[in-house]
Formats: C-alpha cells, structure tokens, sequence
C-alpha cells in the first residue's frame, strides 16, 4: 500500500520540483555565509584550544603532547580553585543583576517623571569602554576618593573603607562596578520586551488598584518570563567575561587572589606565565562552568516557550 | 569663454595634472625608498628623550622611519606576550635584561657580530646574552645602567626630627625613623605591591643581605629553593615592612608606579624605594620636590656584614631586541646598533635622566643634582640584580604573597610554599 506522502510526491509537477529546489538551494546560499564564519570563528578556534589544552608548553617553544597533564595541574593549583570560588561569589549576585535593571525598566515603563533623561542616564555607563570604567573606579574608591570623601562627610566614616584593599571588599566593589557598568543593557532589554505591552493595560492595571510591587510581580514578571530569562541567561554567561576588564584595570585579581577570576587567570597563565596548555585547559573548564550553569536556565527557558506554544 | 580663457584653462589644467603626478610618482619613490620599522617600548627615560632618539636615528638613517608602540612598563608582559605568542608586530623590542628575556629569547633572533659590535664601548651588555655569558647567544643590546636605590625626602625627615644628611643606614635604624614620620602623620615608605614592582625594586635590596653572588647564580639557574633558610630570611624581612607599619596601609592593593610614587612626589612620605633611571628617578623627583630636597641612598642594611650588603643592585637597564619574525630585520637592526651608540648615551644623559651605559658619553652632561651624585657614589660598587632573575610566576607569586601578608592572611611559611611551588612551575629554570 502506499503511503499518502509518495503520492503527494509523485503528484507534484516537475516545474514544482524545479522551483522547491531551487528554494532549497537559495536557502542554504543564504545560510552558507553564517555557518562558514561560526565554524572559522568559533568553532575551529574553540577545537584549536581543546587540543592546546592537551599540549605541554615551554615557554613559546614548540608544544608536545601531554595528555591531561595539565587539567591535572589545574586542580592541583589553589589559583585555580580560588578563581573558580571567586566566580561563584560573582554569582550569587545574580538576583541583582537579573531584578534591578526589570524594576528601574518598570519605573521608567510608568512614565515615571524624567523618564526620558533616566532612560539616558542608566544607559550611559554601558557606553564607556570597562577599561575607562575600571580606571574611573580606582580613583573613584580610593582610600582618599570621592566616594570615600562623600561617606566622610555625609557623617558614615564607619562605611569609608580602603574598598580595593580588604579581601571581601575588593570582590564586593568589582562587581557593583560590573553591575553599575552593564545594567543599562539590563534596562534596555526590559524596555524592549515592555514595549510590545500597551499602556492601557498598565492603566486598567492601576485603576484596580495595583501598587507598584503587584505590578512587578503580578504583571510584568509573568508577561516578561522570556525576557527575564533572556537577561538571566545573558548575565550568568557574560558575568565573568564582561569583568575581565575591570579586573585588568582595577584590582589584577588582588590583594592577593581575592579578585582573581578565571577569565583573568586563563590571561595571565597565558601571556605572563608563558604556559599555553595551562591557560587553554583554564579556557576549557570556565567553558564549561558557564556551559553547565546556562543550560539549566536556557532548558528552562525552552520548557516554557513550548508551554506556551501549546 | 573667448580663445584666451581657453588657453589659460588649458594650461591650469595641464600644470594641475602634471602636479598631481609628480606628486604620485614622489610619493610612490618615498615608499619605495623608506623602510618603517615599530618599535615596542616602555619610553624608558620619557617622552622628551624618545622624540629626541627618533629624530636623532631618522635623521642618521633618512631611509628608515621609527613608528613606537608605547606601553605603561607593568603592562608591558600582557602586550607582548600576544605578540610572541602569533609571532607578528613590532620589528624591535625591548625587553628586560635577565630571565625575563632568556624566557621570551623565541621573539627575538640571535644577534650577529656586526650588531654586537656596536656595543663594544659599553660598560656592560651580558644580560642580553643566554645565561648571562657572552660567549652564548646575545639577543638585545642594552643602552643605560639600572638598579634599585632608596630616595628621601628631606623635609619629611627633618619635620619628624631626624638628621636629614644621615639618613638611616641599618633596618634598626630604618625602624626607629618609620617611628619618628608615623608620629607625624606621614607615611614612611611609600610602597605599592602589585605587578612586577615588589620583584624588580623591593626583592632585590632585602635579597642583598642574605645571598651571596653564587647564590644569586644559583636562583637564575633554579637550583636554589624558597625553602632555603637564606630565601625563608628574605620573605620574613619583606614582611616586616608592612607589618611593622612602615608602609601606607593600601600598599596590598596600588602600583608603586604610579601610586606609590605619587604619595612619595607630592611629600607624604619619607622614602620610596624605586629605580636609578627612567619613569620615577631622581629628575622626576627632583622636580616634584625640589633637588635640594631630595636624597638617594642604599636601602637599609639587615645584616650590614654581609658580602653584598653594601653593594648596588644593578642590571644593564633594558635591552633592545630584533623580532624573529620581522621581515625588516637589517632596518630594525640599525636601530638596535643605534641605540647602543654614544649619540644615544648622550642624549640619555643628558634629555632622558638615565645612567649611560657608553663609556665615551661625555661625563659633562650629567646634570647638576646632589641626589644624581649620590647615585654615582652607590653604583660604583655593582653586584647581580636578581630581581630580573625570577621567572613570571615567581614575580606573580611573590607580589601577590606580600599582599596578603600585609593583609594578614598569609603566614611567611605558607608565602614560602607558594614560592616554591611557582618555582616548579617556571619554564625556564627546570
């Protein structure tokens, strides 16, 4: 018996045929451009450090192979583990960087007065290049800074600390100045996803009676669930990397390893410790930290979007 | 438009085209004839110095132009080490004297005689061979003396009622005198601990008082441990500085450059232990607190009968290297050879505040300065500076070692473990 699909098939005229081919073709004309620069840009440098994670370097010599000699000498190395319980220290500041830039977004979203200007204003830090900020920064929190001047005489010398010098403090500063610099995009991406909300809705929401706080969670979180995961998923891969520069310009992962990541050590195992395969290795196991971390999100994220579908 | 203004258009036109041609054709003879060549640098000796040494060289080799790529010195690793690594950029580089260019000798080709010959009137230029032997391979040409001395400021000393024209002169000493400019509110050694600074400037100087020069040849070569009781002495003297308050309490988390120095040159404290030449020396400082203000001295002896206690820390400066991948080489050769030239050594004197390393520099272009004289006094009396002979994760291991002393949460013991186990993992000494 035949299938209902081999008689579609057999139906279909060859001008058809001719036509859907041609599509076929097209389509992969149009999607060749993107798969060739992805494989030459990512994906054959990402193999390349995977081998070089295998690889034992000397110096810039030569490298030989070396088997799992080095991801061996990772775990060994108590720069390694710090950096790593450094990052998650970064992360449990995730509530932050995921709900302050939504209810900022919601705020402006009400037309809050000067809306305009603080959309501006929140968006500003983002524009400066993180080595100008980290720069910025070290003035700003020095010992005798502005920010400590300000505390001074708004009468809280009790908050006035060396905020680069303490262990705690050097990690706790490094990551406000990473939030400070990156939460506008936080901000924009929300007022993306609010834009395709009317008004209205906003409106008959307070006639009801809704305050602020119903509004956030009974209206804009459900409605922002993909955007909210979007951003969740966004800050929890790009948290480490987009500290990088902050790192470099503000602390170099001191005093001590208090603000050492792995991002930066993957950096200075390379290029200052002159040990490739070390650094690669590094390279290897923060690829797969944020791998691991992000897919639970993102399954989350596509577990819903098929509910919804649905 | 009449027969005449014709006539002068055409002639517009025909001078305007030829002009356009000539220059076309100028242009693509200069190219043609001059060779650029980038030269990666620190600007040792300053701004001033370098436009002068570019003009000076230009002016000698017409057909070579000098572009500089220039980086703040404790970032200087971070920008090279990716340039070694893809082997491509500048044509010269430079590179300190010592392990830090035995490690990195795979971006810089082994110079030929002829080179080397241009630094036969130098005083010195071994640490720019393999091993510090000449007879190995020689891989950069150096230009000027470095080393380690500790300034003053004499106003600080004499407000905190001490001798300002006999400084301390034993660590006893040296203790009493923190003391003394504590209670008057000031720092007294201005000090910052990150980068390679606590290794180049400070390491060196309490070093001198526990090694001898075998022992220093033997840290080049790898075979003297951080378990040794002579290193053990070397990290617990480092770690009394902090502890014992001498230093300003931020010192774990700033530079000495330019932090440190700050708090030196705007007269908040009474010594800073910095470098005989380059960014922060006695010009600099001269200028900032006034010649008559500042001194230079050794630093302080911790064990005063020691062989090398009364020496000077000294290294030929930087040297200055020929890339391996330069398609440029005979071009950025000529620079190499010019740079340790006396035209050099005499505008380094005289624009750039450095010690020459040319022994036919005229000796009367030092300039004028009491702090520069006492610097003359303490490098007659040389040994090895074995802060260039730790490798980059010993100078990694022992910044970051020092600042959590300071801060209390590392004991010398487990600092000495680190060391040691930077030590292993350091390339070029196993």
């Amino acid at each position: 018996m035949e299938s209902p699909h081999m008689n579609l098939r057999r139906s279909e005229s060859p001008k058809r045929r001719g036509s859907r081919q041609a599509g076929i073709w097209l389509i992969a004309l149009l999607v060749a451009p993107a798969i060739i620069l992805a494989v030459t840009f990512k994906l054959v440098p990402l193999v390349r450090v995977v081998w070089m994670s295998f690889q034992k370097t000397q110096g810039f010599y030569e490298p030989s192979f070396a088997g799992l000699a080095n991801y061996e000498a990772i775990f060994r190395d108590p720069m390694f583990i710090t950096s790593f319980r450094n990052a998650f220290m970064v992360f449990l500041s995730l509530p932050v960087w995921v709900f302050l830039p939504l209810i900022i977004a919601i705020l402006l979203f009400q037309r809050t007065p000067g809306w305009k200007a603080f959309r501006a204003i929140y968006f500003l830090p983002y524009m400066i290049a993180p080595v100008v900020v980290g720069i910025m920064f070290r003035q700003i929190l020095a010992p005798d800074g502005p920010l400590n001047a300000m505390l001074i005489g708004s009468g809280l010398e009790g908050f006035a600390i060396e905020w680069l010098n303490g262990p705690n403090s050097a990690l706790f500063a490094l990551t406000a100045v990473a939030l400070w610099s990156f939460f506008g995009l936080g901000v924009l991406t929300y007022l993306a996803g609010l834009s395709t909300v009317s008004q209205e809705v906003i409106e008959a929401a307070r006639l009801d009676g809704a305050g602020f706080w119903r509004l956030l969670f009974n209206f804009a979180l459900p409605l922002l669930k993909p955007v909210v995961g979007y951003w969740t998923v966004l800050c929890m891969s790009g948290m480490l990397i987009w500290m990088f520069p902050l790192v470099y310009a503000m602390t170099r992962g001191g005093p001590g390893s208090a603000t050492m990541l792995p991002e930066y050590l993957v950096f200075i195992t390379t290029f200052e410790f002159l040990n490739r395969g070390k650094g690669a290795a590094i390279g290897i196991a923060l690829f797969i930290f944020v791998a691991v971390i992000s897919t639970f999100v993102v399954r989350q994220m596509y577990r819903d979007g098929r509910g919804k579908s649905q | 438009m009449n027969t005449k203004q014709k006539w002068i258009s055409r002639r517009i036109g025909a001078f305007v085209t030829g002009a356009a041609v000539s220059l076309l054709l100028s242009s693509a003879t200069f190219a043609a004839d001059v060779t650029t060549i980038k030269v990666l640098n620190w600007q040792p000796g300053g701004p001033k110095y370098w436009a002068a040494l570019v003009e000076a060289f230009e002016t000698k080799h017409p057909d070579i132009k000098v572009e500089l790529e220039t980086v703040p010195f404790d970032r200087y690793a971070e920008v090279q080490g990716p340039y070694i690594a893809t082997r491509s950029g500048p044509d010269v580089m430079e590179q300190n004297a010592g392990l830090e260019l035995f490690d990195r000798r795979m971006g810089y080709i082994e110079l030929s005689d002829d080179v080397l010959a241009a630094g036969d009137d130098l005083l010195g230029r071994v640490g720019g061979c393999l091993g510090y032997d000449l007879s190995n391979a020689c891989y950069g040409l150096p230009f000027g003396l470095q080393g380690n001395v500790m300034y003053y400021n004499k106003q600080v000393l004499s407000a905190a009622g001490l001798d300002p024209e006999n400084p301390p002169t034993t660590w006893e000493d040296f203790g009493a005198a923190c003391d003394a400019i504590n209670a008057i509110d000031k720092t007294c050694l201005a000090l910052g601990m990150t980068g390679p600074f606590p290794a180049y400037w400070s390491f060196p100087e309490i070093a001198r008082n526990f090694l001898t020069e075998d022992d220093i040849r033997a840290i080049l070569a790898g075979d003297m441990p951080w378990t040794d009781p002579k290193m053990v002495s070397i990290l617990t003297a480092m770690a009394e500085i902090p502890q014992k308050g001498w230093s300003n309490s931020n010192a774990p988390s700033i530079s000495m450059l330019p932090d440190a120095t700050d708090i030196f040159a705007s007269g908040n404290a009474g010594f800073a232990g910095t470098i005989i030449a380059d960014a922060v020396n006695w010009a600099a400082f001269g200028e900032a607190l006034g010649d008559e203000n500042l001194g230079a001295m050794r630093w302080p002896a911790i064990v005063p009968e020691a062989p090398l206690a009364k020496s000077f820390s000294g290294v030929e400066s930087s040297v200055f290297g020929v890339t391996s991948w330069s398609e440029k080489p005979e071009a950025a050769a000529e620079f190499v050879k010019f740079i340790a030239g006396v035209e050099n050594g005499n505008l380094l004197t005289s624009l750039g505040g450095g010690i020459p390393l040319n022994s036919k520099v005229d000796p009367a272009l030092f300039p004028k300065s009491e702090a520069l004289s006492q610097i003359r006094e303490i490098i007659a009396k040389p040994t090895i500076h074995v802060g260039v002979l730790l490798s980059g994760q010993e100078v990694d291991a022992l910044a970051r070692g020092w600042q959590e002393v300071a801060l209390g949460r590392l004991t010398v013991e487990d600092w000495v473990g680190r060391m040691q186990v930077a030590l292993e993992d350091s390339p070029g000494k196993n």
